[in-house]
């Protein structure tokens, strides 16, 4: 996972690149393989939940997203976590600038 | 002394991990919306039966999206909003996402998707004052993103 945020004003810019295969249904029985997708990321800061995707199989190939938010400021932590399709979670976090 | 730090620290985190989500997941509340194939239908199992309003969002795609692998889909409002959906109808099922919108936060999203062959988009946003508004955008996809 790739996390960049920077505080804007009273806002947050943030910025996440996640590397995932996105197999959808139709690609993985053409591969053979079982379908695993991202099916939800969320955001935290300060304790809070700033951001919530549920997400589909049609998010790209180690999607990328943008989001803004507000109750954070420079020197503040971003937490980042996603679920997929089989269960497998995983949380980063990051140094907002 | 800073390996036990760092043991305690992981504990900790693995521990913390399922806490994180507190957001609502729209998988579990919705189900059925995400195996609905044409979009009127999947916004009304995500929605009910609603008639949107066109118009407060920002919806930007690009005119042409040469790799339908990567389509960056840009939706900004200034309408407080409770939910926003994606919805397409190129791919076999036609919701992409809903984004849960935390109090007071702002709706500034940017989200790659793909999409199998030429199509629309649909945005819709569930205000905080209880009213539906939608964006919509055509184009083409040169290079299907399903196949891969």
């Amino acid at each position: 996972m790739k996390i960049k945020a920077k505080q804007k004003g009273d806002i947050v810019k943030a910025k996440v690149l996640i590397k995932h295969d996105m197999l959808t249904y139709d690609q993985a029985k053409k591969k053979g393989k079982e379908a695993n997708f991202i099916t939800h990321i969320s955001a935290k800061a300060n304790g809070k939940v700033v951001f919530d995707f549920s997400t589909s199989q049609f998010l790209s190939k180690n999607p990328l997203i943008k989001f803004s938010f507000k109750g954070a400021k420079s020197g503040d932590k971003l937490e980042i976590t996603y679920v997929d399709l089989k269960g497998n979670t995983k949380t980063e976090s990051k140094k907002i600038k | 002394m800073k390996r036990r730090e760092f043991l305690n620290f992981t504990v900790a985190a693995l521990m913390a991990a399922p806490m994180i989500m507190l957001g609502k997941d729209f998988r579990k509340e919705k189900p059925d919306a995400w195996t609905s194939k044409a979009m009127d239908d999947a916004i009304k199992k995500v929605y009910g039966d609603i008639k949107p309003v066109e118009k407060g969002i920002k919806l930007k795609t690009p005119e042409v999206a040469n790799n339908g692998g990567q389509i960056p889909i840009g939706i900004k409002s200034k309408i407080p909003a409770k939910t926003v959906a994606i919805f397409q109808d190129a791919n076999p099922e036609a919701l992409v996402g809903i984004y849960d919108v935390m109090e007071g936060q702002p709706v500034d999203y940017l989200v790659k998707i793909k999409m199998k062959k030429t199509g629309s988009v649909t945005v819709i946003l569930e205000g905080v004052d209880g009213k539906f508004y939608s964006a919509k955008s055509s184009f083409k996809v040169a290079l299907g993103g399903c196949e891969g």
